[in-house]
This record gives C-alpha cells, sequence and structure tokens, in this order.
C-alpha cells in the first residue's frame, strides 16, 4: 500500500479521515479513510454495499457521518449540508442525470443562479454567452439554446457537468458516469475530464467497469464491508488483483443450506428480451435455488418481473412445468403456480396498512371465496396456519402489517406465496434489511420449499447469500447472462469477475 | 375479541359517533325543538341523499381515488329518470334507466382512470362537467316536474312510521357494508387503495376492480337522484350542485382516509349524520346560513385534524 | 390512554358547537310572541337583502319576532326544503316564503299545510299546475309584477331607438318564473315594433361573471348588436363590463331589473339605460303583514301586486 502522505508537497484537496456511519442494525461505514488530490482521478472501487454511495452521500452532504475529519486542501470543515457543500466546491453529479428536461441548456446551467438586469429580469445573453463559454472549457460542442430533452444523454451529461463546476468547483464526484453511454460518448466524457483535471480539480470517480480504472483513473481506492482496503497508484496493480481486494469479505454469516436432489424441470426461460435484457435463457427445477447475481443494473430484477408478469416481457418464451405462459399480468404466473417477492416489501409487497390476516389471505382470494364472499372461517384458518408455520411475531391476524418488523413483514410476503400454494417463488432479495435471526428463519423456510419439490429463483445483491443459499449460479452483466457457476466450489472472486466483465 | 381491543380497533369510528351524540346532547339542551321523534325523523331524511352519494364516495376513497362528478350525475340521472317517468314508462323501469344512466358515467369514470390512466381528479373533473352539460342540454335548461302518485311514495311513504327515503338508505348502507367488508370485492378495494402495485403483484385485477368502483359510485349517485326527484316532485338538471364536497366531507369526518386503504362505511354514515344534524340543530336554532358555513367548514377541519394528531405519536 | 383522546375530541367538537351557537334559542317563555319566518332564496343577493330589511321593520312595529333564513346557493332548492322542514319542527305562526324552484317548494308547502302553518308566497309565483296537481293551499302572494315589468322595459327600448334595434336577451335561470314573465312582458312589448328584432338569447343564471361572458361571446357571435335587455341588475353589470371591454361604451342600450344600487349608479354614468324597480323591502314589508294577519285570524288579499317603476337618468336627476 502507498503511503497516504507525500510529503513535502501542499495538503491534498480532500482529506477524509475515520469516517463512521451506522444505520440502524447496519454499520455502513467503519472508519473510512481517503485522500484525493487536486488534479488527479480517484477512483473508487468496491462492490455492492460496500460503502461508496454513503461515503460520497456524506461527502455531499447529504448524510452526516457520525464521526471522523473531513478536510479540503488542509483545512477542516463540518460540512452542514447539501447547500454548504457546494459553498465548499464539492459537487456532485448522480447516476441519474437532473436536468429539466424543457429547459434549454444555458437555462439548465444558471437554474437558480440566473445572471440578471436587476429586477429579476433575466440577462438573456449573458446567460446564453457565458454558458456556451463553459461548455466549450470542456471541449463539448453543444448549442446552450437548445432544450436539453434534444440532446443526446452525452451532450446532456456535459450540461450536468458544465452546471455542477459553476463557481469554485474543488472537488467533483462522479458516480457511475459512464453506464448510459456508448463508446463514442464515452471518449467525449473523458476529454471533458482531462481537461478539468488540468485545471486542478480533484475528481473522486465511482465506476463498477473496471477497464475504466486504466484508461481514466490516476489512483484507484478499494472499499470493502464500509472499511478502506487499500489505495494505489493505477498500474501497480492487476485487475484480477483489484477483484481479489473487492472479494476478500468474511464469511460472517451462517448459511443453513441443505441440498436436495434436483427434480423435473419447472421454469424455462428463451429468449427473454425487453428494456436492457438481451437474450436470456435459463431454467429452473424443482428441488433447487438458482442464484441471479451481477452488479446493481445489471438486469437481475428485470428477469425476475418479466417472468413474473410485474413487467411483462417484450419477447421469449416462459414455460412452466413444460407450457408456455401468456403473460400479460402477474395473475396469469400466479394461476400457474408462480409466486414473487419484489425487491421492496413495502411498496411492492404488502399493503401496509391492511392487516395480516388480509395480507396473508390477498393471492389466494380467490380460492378463499364463494360467490364474491369470502369465506371468513377459512381465511382466518389459513393466515392463522401461515402465522405458526413462519413463526410471525404478531399479536394477532388483525395487527396492522405496518407495525411489524422488518423481518416479520418479510414473512408475511413469503407466507402469502406459501399460502397460495406455489411451487415456483421468485424472490427478489430474500433478506434486504431484515436482522440476522429473521434472515436464518427465511433461509431455513427456503430450504423446506425446496424439500418438498419446489423451485426457487433467487435475485440477490449479497455475495455470500448467494454463494452460501444457491445450487447454481447465474451471473448477470449488462442485461445478459454471462457465466453460470455451480454454487458448490464457486468462489466470491470468480462470480465477482463475471459481473465486472473480467475473463475468469 | 374483548371490549377493549374491539375499542381500540374501533377507535377512530367510536370517537366519530362520541361527536355525534355529544353534538346532538348539546342541540338538545340549546333548542327545545331538536329532540322530537319528528325532528329526528327530520334530520334522517334530509341527510338521506348526501349519506347515500357518500356510500359510494367511501369506495372510492378508499380505493384511492376521488369522485367529483357525483353530484352532476344526480343532476344527469334525475332528469332522465324524469322524462322517463313523464313518456309513460312504469316506474320500476324508469328507476331503472335513471340507475343505468348513473352507472354508466361511473363506467366512463373508470375506464378514463384505468385505461386511459388519467389521475381520478381529473376524468371525474371532466365527468363533473360533461354530465352537467348532458342534464342542461336533455332538458333545455328546465326542470322536468310532476309524477306520479306511485313514485313520489318513494320520497313521502312511511312504513312503521320511517320515511321510505331513510329506509332505502339504511338498505343501501347494509348491502354497501356486506359489499365492502364480507366479499373479495372489497377486500381488493381495501388492498387497491392500501398499495395498488403491491396488490397487482398479488394477481388481483386490479383495473378491473378498480373501474367496478367507480360504476359503483356512479350507481348510489342515481339512487340519491331518485329519492332527489321523488323529494322535490321535479328533477332539475342544476340540482346536486357541489354535491360532491358534502360526500366528500361526510366520509372524510367518517374516518376515511384520502389517502385510501382505510375507512369504513360506519364511519362514513356517523359523518353524513353530524352534517344533517349540524345543518338542522342551527335552523333550529335561527343561526345564519353564512355563519353555518363557518362551523360546518370547521368541523371538517377539526374532525381530520384530530384525526391526524391521534395518529402521529406512539404509532 | 385511547380513552383520553377520544374526550379530546369530544371535547374540541362540543366547543365547536357551542361557538356556532352564539344566538340563544327561542326560548319558550317567548312562545306568546307569534313567530313569524321568511325563507329567503338567499342572503347574498341585496335584492333578498333589502327584503329583510324591510321584514324586520314590519316584524318590529307589529311586536312579532320575525327569523330569516336562506340557503347558501340561490337555486339549491333541497336545502330550502331543508330549511322549511326544520322551521315547521321549530312550530313558527307563519311562512313567507321566496321559492327556489316554482315547482320544486310544493312538496315543502304541502309540510306546511299539514302542521296547518299558513304560508304567504314572496317575489316568485309558485307554479299553478304544480300547485293544483299537489292541491296545496296558499295563503297569499305579495310581488311584483314581472311580467308589466318586463313589458314596460320593452316599450321604453322601442321609444328610445325610435322602433329600430337588434336586441341580445340575458334569460334568468330556465324554470324561474320571474325571468320567464318578464322576458314574456319584453317580447310582448317589441310585438307592435317590427324594426326592433331579438338577434340572441341566453340564460346568464342570474349571475355577474355570467353576463360577462355570456354577453362577450353574444358580442362575438352578433357584433351588430345594439342594445341589451337583461332580466336581472346582475347580469346587466357583468354584460356592462363585457361592452366596456370590447370599446362599445354608450353603443349599446342596457337595460337592466331591479334597479339595485349599483344599476342606478351606472344609469347616472351612462353606462346603463334604464332599470325597472321592485320594491323588495315594501315586499318584506307586506309579506311580514299579511303573516301576522293570518296568525291573527284575519285574511289578507290573496294577492297583492307591488309596485313596479322604470328607473331612467331623468328619474333619478329628478328626484
Amino acid at each position: 500500500m502507498e503511503p497516504s502522505q507525500t510529503g513535502g508537497e501542499a495538503p491534498p484537496a480532500l482529506r477524509m479521515r475515520g469516517i463512521r456511519k451506522s444505520f440502524p442494525g447496519v454499520l455502513a461505514l467503519d472508519g473510512v479513510d481517503l485522500e484525493v488530490r487536486a488534479g488527479e482521478v480517484h477512483v473508487l472501487l468496491g462492490e455492492n454495499g460496500a460503502g461508496k454511495s454513503t461515503l460520497m452521500k456524506i461527502l455531499s452532504g447529504a448524510l452526516r457521518s457520525d464521526s471522523g475529519t473531513i478536510e479540503l486542501a488542509g483545512r477542516g470543515v463540518a460540512i452542514a449540508g447539501p447547500a454548504h457543500a457546494q459553498a465548499l466546491g464539492i459537487r456532485i453529479i448522480y447516476q441519474e442525470l437532473n436536468l429539466v428536461p424543457q429547459l434549454s441548456a444555458a437555462e439548465n446551467i444558471f437554474l437558480g443562479c440566473e445572471p440578471t438586469r436587476g429586477f429579476g429580469v433575466v440577462d438573456r445573453a449573458r446567460l446564453e454567452r457565458e454558458a456556451g463559454e463553459k461548455l466549450a472549457a470542456l471541449g463539448v460542442r453543444v448549442d446552450p439554446v437548445r432544450p436539453v430533452q434534444e440532446l443526446g444523454i452525452a451532450q446532456q451529461q456535459m450540461v450536468e457537468v458544465a452546471k455542477a463546476l459553476h463557481g469554485e468547483a474543488r472537488v467533483l464526484i462522479m458516480d457511475e458516469p459512464t453506464s448510459a453511454l456508448t463508446e463514442s460518448e464515452i471518449e467525449v466524457l473523458f476529454a471533458a475530464i482531462q481537461s478539468l483535471t488540468a485545471r486542478g480539480v480533484a475528481i473522486v470517480y465511482i465506476s463498477h467497469r473496471l477497464e475504466e480504472v486504466e484508461r481514466i483513473g490516476t489512483r484507484v481506492s478499494v472499499l470493502r464491508d464500509g472499511r478502506h482496503v487499500a489505495t494505489h497508484r493505477v498500474g501497480e496493480l492487476s485487475l484480477a488483483e483489484l477483484v481479489r481486494l473487492m472479494a476478500n469479505r468474511e464469511l460472517k454469516e451462517h448459511f443453513p443450506k441443505r441440498r436436495v436432489a434436483r427434480g423435473e424441470e419447472l421454469l424455462r426461460v428463451e429468449g427473454l428480451r425487453g428494456g436492457i435484457l438481451q437474450d436470456v435463457a435459463f431454467s429452473v427445477h424443482r428441488g433447487e435455488v438458482v442464484a441471479l447475481a451481477g452488479l446493481l443494473g445489471a438486469g437481475r430484477t428485470e428477469v425476475a418481473r418479466a417472468i413474473t408478469g410485474a413487467d411483462p416481457p417484450q419477447a421469449g418464451r416462459v414455460s412452466v412445468h413444460g407450457r408456455e405462459l401468456a403473460l400479460r399480468a402477474p395473475r396469469d404466473a400466479i394461476r400457474r403456480g408462480m409466486g414473487f417477492l419484489p425487491e421492496d416489501r413495502k411498496t411492492q409487497g404488502l399493503v401496509l396498512e391492511r392487516s395480516v390476516a388480509e395480507n396473508l389471505a390477498l393471492p389466494s382470494a380467490p380460492r378463499l371465496s364463494r360467490f364474491g364472499w369470502m369465506k371468513r372461517a377459512a381465511e382466518r384458518a389459513l393466515a392463522a396456519a401461515a402465522v405458526a408455520d413462519l413463526r410471525i411475531k404478531t399479536p394477532s391476524l388483525e395487527q396492522k402489517v405496518v407495525l411489524l418488523s422488518g423481518g416479520n413483514q418479510q414473512k408475511v410476503v413469503l407466507g402469502k406465496w406459501l399460502a397460495a400454494d406455489v411451487d415456483l417463488l421468485v424472490i427478489d432479495e430474500p433478506t434486504r434489511g431484515i436482522d440476522v435471526a429473521a434472515k436464518v428463519e427465511i433461509y431455513e423456510e427456503m430450504n423446506r420449499l425446496t424439500a418438498k419439490g419446489a423451485g426457487i429463483l433467487m435475485v440477490s445483491s449479497e455475495l455470500l447469500e448467494v454463494l452460501g443459499m444457491s445450487d447454481r449460479i447465474l451471473v448477470m452483466r449488462q442485461g445478459r447472462i454471462v457465466a453460470e457457476l455451480d454454487a458448490r466450489g464457486a468462489t466470491q472472486e470468480q462470480v465477482l469477475r463475471a459481473a465486472l466483465g473480467q475473463a475468469a | 375479541m374483548s371490549a377493549a381491543r374491539w375499542l381500540a380497533h374501533q377507535g377512530r369510528q367510536v370517537g366519530t359517533l362520541a361527536g355525534l351524540v355529544l353534538l346532538s346532547g348539546l342541540l338538545s339542551i340549546l333548542s327545545p325543538h331538536f329532540l322530537s321523534v319528528s325532528n329526528l325523523l327530520n334530520v334522517l331524511e334530509q341527510t338521506a341523499i348526501n349519506a347515500v352519494i357518500a356510500v359510494g364516495m367511501t369506495f372510492v376513497i378508499v380505493s384511492g381515488g376521488i369522485d367529483l362528478s357525483v353530484g352532476s350525475i344526480v343532476a344527469f340521472s334525475g332528469v332522465l329518470l324524469a322524462s322517463a317517468l313523464q313518456a309513460g314508462l312504469p316506474v320500476p323501469l324508469a328507476v331503472a334507466a335513471g340507475l343505468a344512466a348513473g352507472a354508466l358515467c361511473g363506467l366512463l369514470n373508470g375506464l378514463l382512470v384505468t385505461r386511459g390512466r388519467l389521475p381520478p381528479f381529473i376524468a371525474t373533473l371532466g365527468m363533473m362537467s360533461v354530465a352537467r352539460g348532458m342534464a342542461l342540454v336533455f332538458t333545455e335548461g328546465r326542470p322536468v316536474s310532476g309524477f306520479e302518485a306511485g313514485f313520489r311514495s318513494l320520497a313521502t311513504g312511511r312504513v312503521l312510521g320511517v320515511p321510505t327515503p331513510v329506509l332505502a338508505a339504511a338498505l343501501v348502507y347494509v348491502a354497501a357494508h356486506l359489499l365492502l367488508t364480507r366479499t373479495r370485492f372489497g377486500r381488493y378495494v381495501y388492498a387497491i387503495g392500501g398499495n395498488e402495485e403491491a396488490t397487482r403483484l398479488s394477481g388481483v385485477a386490479v383495473r378491473f376492480h378498480k373501474t367496478m368502483v367507480y360504476v359503483l359510485c356512479g350507481a348510489t349517485s342515481a339512487i340519491a337522484a331518485v329519492l332527489l326527484t321523488a323529494r322535490l316532485n321535479s328533477a332539475q338538471p342544476i340540482a346536486g350542485i357541489m354535491y360532491e364536497l358534502d360526500a366528500i366531507a361526510a366520509t372524510v369526518i367518517g374516518g376515511t382516509s384520502l389517502l385510501g386503504g382505510s375507512g369504513s362505511l360506519g364511519g362514513t354514515l356517523v359523518g353524513a349524520l353530524i352534517m344533517g344534524v349540524l345543518r338542522n340543530g342551527l335552523n333550529l336554532l335561527g343561526v345564519s346560513s353564512f355563519l353555518q358555513q363557518i362551523v360546518i367548514g370547521v368541523v371538517i377541519i377539526v374532525a381530520v385534524l384530530v384525526d391526524s394528531m391521534l395518529k402521529r405519536p406512539g404509532r | 390512554m385511547k380513552i383520553q383522546r377520544l374526550d379530546a375530541k369530544v371535547a374540541l367538537v362540543a366547543a365547536l358547537a357551542l361557538s356556532g351557537c352564539t344566538k340563544p334559542a327561542s326560548e319558550p317563555g317567548a312562545a306568546a310572541k307569534p313567530r313569524v319566518a321568511l325563507v329567503l332564496k338567499t342572503l347574498n343577493n341585496p335584492f333578498f337583502i333589502d327584503m329583510q330589511k324591510g321584514a324586520k321593520e314590519a316584524a318590529e312595529k307589529l311586536g312579532v319576532e320575525l327569523v330569516v333564513q336562506a340557503a347558501e346557493r340561490e337555486v339549491d332548492v333541497d336545502k330550502q326544503m331543508q330549511i322549511i322542514e326544520n322551521l315547521i319542527q321549530t312550530g313558527v305562526g307563519a311562512l313567507c316564503i321566496t321559492p327556489s324552484g316554482s315547482r320544486e317548494v310544493v312538496p315543502a308547502i304541502a309540510k306546511a299545510n299539514a302542521a296547518k302553518i299558513p304560508v304567504v308566497i314572496v317575489d316568485t309565483r309558485v307554479d299553478p299546475k304544480a300547485a293544483a296537481e299537489a292541491g296545496i293551499k296558499l295563503d297569499g302572494f305579495v310581488g311584483s309584477d314581472n311580467y308589466e315589468g318586463g313589458k314596460v322595459a320593452g316599450e321604453h327600448l322601442v321609444q328610445v331607438t325610435g322602433g329600430k334595434a337588434n336586441v341580445g336577451l340575458l334569460e334568468g335561470i330556465p324554470g324561474h318564473e320571474t325571468g320567464d314573465s318578464r322576458l314574456k312582458g319584453f317580447h310582448d312589448a317589441l310585438k307592435g315594433a317590427p324594426g326592433v328584432k331579438v338577434v340572441a338569447s341566453q340564460t346568464a343564471n342570474w349571475e355577474r361573471d355570467q353576463g360577462f361572458s355570456v354577453f362577450q361571446n353574444m358580442l362575438q357571435a352578433h357584433p351588430e348588436i345594439d342594445a341589451l335587455f337583461a332580466c336581472s341588475d346582475m347580469m346587466a353589470l357583468g354584460a356592462v363590463e363585457a361592452i366596456a371591454a370590447a370599446g362599445r361604451t354608450g353603443k349599446i342600450r342596457v337595460i337592466g331589473f331591479d334597479a339595485v344600487d349599483d344599476a342606478r349608479k351606472a344609469i347616472l354614468a351612462g353606462t346603463v339605460l334604464a332599470s325597472v324597480a321592485q320594491f323588495p323591502s315594501e315586499m318584506g314589508r307586506l309579506a311580514v303583514e299579511d303573516a301576522v294577519a293570518l296568525i291573527r285570524g284575519g285574511k289578507p288579499p290573496a294577492d297583492r301586486k307591488v309596485r313596479i317603476e322604470l328607473v331612467t337618468k331623468a328619474t333619478l336627476e329628478s328626484r
């Protein structure tokens, strides 16, 4: 590791020391140090959940750290909020663009600080002239009077950069700036980044694309599990070594995985397309858990939502028990025995203000009613059975779901589908945001299901969960399945390398 | 369920009911005319129309929507029904025509919301104007009046001393309450209002059920139109202006959240009664119509304010 | 906990209800004084406020208690019916009613008949057919002769234009006896003057803002219009603004109805040619007098015509 001090030089543009941040139940950052020099592109690497975005949110004032210090050019600062961070010269460009599509490039760049001729009258000539100068300084040709919605993505990004550089920008954070760009657009962006570094701006560059480290980076820092692992000059380490640094996580959790014999084929997916998905094909058999792994935005959730009818696919065949499904809505998949636990249980999985019983019975309502009348005894029996089977901790069946803990809420979502007697479950992030005890209980339930002959497709951002709870791992990258691994014997590094697009 | 648990569960409704009882108690002290059988029957009769409209409104609001067109639908189905009666159609057929007209307007509302993906506010705002306009065009702006005694008995008749409109409203409430609490449709209405996406992902035909909610609301508005037309022995194309606000007020006072997903018809009925009792009482006391508006506005605000204050701490 | 919270809520509702009841109720002890109720269409129209004034003066003079109530909106027939029902409940001695709807008021009157409370109709007549069908009994009518008023307005227009004009009409709400009679009187006055043509006739629902927009549109469609008869001053005053907006002030002769204060000012200013004056305060006075006579077992005239008068710049200046 390179020493963090470079003797004799001016203090670094940015120095963060011992940054700690915890959320309820999770320690997101555990004493992170980071140092970025003026005029360098500092690449920040890390797996999903390593703490990159939390660290950047603290720097840009969106979050407050629990402890730790931040220095800008050697002077200690306490960042009070986003506006204060701006005033200090810290700028951030998020992955999603924050422009007003109907306004011109010039208007967007000066939004909120338009030059005026007094009495609030905007000096349009000056606005457009200065916007043009700013864009020219970035080395891009964008007509400042055109509405940004008529510009290409890369040009819009340049407008965003020009907007971010308002006033005196000292540190510019870019979060995955190339994710939506084509190769030639990336060239334009990189040229602009170089003109910025030449002016002495310090750039923190977050990316999942390892090849970009060598193309644009000066130094690279790796975060893992909320800790700073290493900082190196680009070129000192091979990409393979970087991946190893990112992946070497400790095995902290217990995975009670029990393997059962693989049975007949339950689900077959062929030629799935739509959105970012490109020709996705795979199958799930009775008794197995198939994991879909990959980085954020690789298309895992899109696959789950496509095959369950949540977002019906543009093209492709989905067959259950050997018969093709006509997927128009979720109920088409449910009728054939497929249940879906969505990524965000609060906004997609539960009716929070309704009771445990009503939530559990929701997908089974047709079976629990005759001529439209609910069979209330049957409904209660079903709910009571699910509560007992899954050990859902609730004072009564009438309790509103919103009042349960995260783990018990997740059990209610799972219980909905168990009660509906599905034999194929698609689970997107089975244990996100729930405590360890509940996690193990969910895992045990997955074991019980596969033992009974059900099949499970599990989407997970947790590498350890992927390795610990599945039988087969499908790794996705940019809308395609790029690798299939047997979970026994697969390593974190193998999965990560495939997800990052590095040949094994 | 134990009594305490029941109370906790029904807390909101019990609170509203307590408000109604207290208000009635107060009025019977202030006015010697309030607490008489004939006056209380008057209150029920005067409340019946708003209460019936509020039934449909409750379904719509529980499902997470809003219906601004109910007042105009009252006018439109009213004049249609009246014209059918004057054309010599038998009463049941004419009433059916009025109900069909209301349901049809509701169906259009529902399709605009579910298929056209318009916000309910916009779709029903449009229908509010369209239905009103249709009523005016249909009648050339003139009221249609004078009906046979058989039809009028829907308003003037009494069964065991109870005015028929009150009986009709009671029937509507019992049926609607069973629909909302005991049927699959009712379950889905709550679920859709609580979380439409989660309900859709649970395999519920959300668009169909949402459409039906608006159909139901159009139908209850049409029932109200039948009662109003019989009561006044006339159907006016300008009837029912601002009725949507009274219905929304009754629903909201009754504890139904405008966010959808929760609420009850019992609450709505009490809410409608609070408004009816208040208007009646203020009339009996000779309070000016200007002051009455202030009082009713304040009651709406206080009911919802108290509600949100009760919900905030600890929950 | 729960119970305490409910109490808080209950207390709030109670406080609220009390605050709304600042006026004490009519106490049984005061029952010796006869009570007369005046039910107006609305109280946000100067016409009815004048009527209320006349009624109050008469009530004071005669030593009776007067209750005045009105719906929030002039056209809300069901609200008016509720008010009448509630007044019957309080046992008033007599009811004076300005019907919001000529036919819709009939069931309410039937209820008053059933309670043996005498009813005096003021200003707007009850539809005679509906009344006959329902078999209701009316104990008196006090009001202007709207037909005659319309006729006077028409005759005046024929006279000033020398028998040549293109007239636009602003009607009241269709089905209102007052507006219909005024319109009929106006049309009848034009019969002898073939040069005065009605080129457009639309309702502005008695409202000032609608008078503006409806007449603006009318001028757009019929630029030849050089005279306007509006069935109420409110609509006429709205139209005057539309005329000003079109830059045609002074080129269009406007005749209104009711001669409210604003209209009188406009007549003096020359933007309105004339208006037909009614005497609402006199209506209010006569209505209360008749009601008291009925309570005391008298028999007032069945139909009282209150005088009307054409108000022009000349009549205003001569005063």
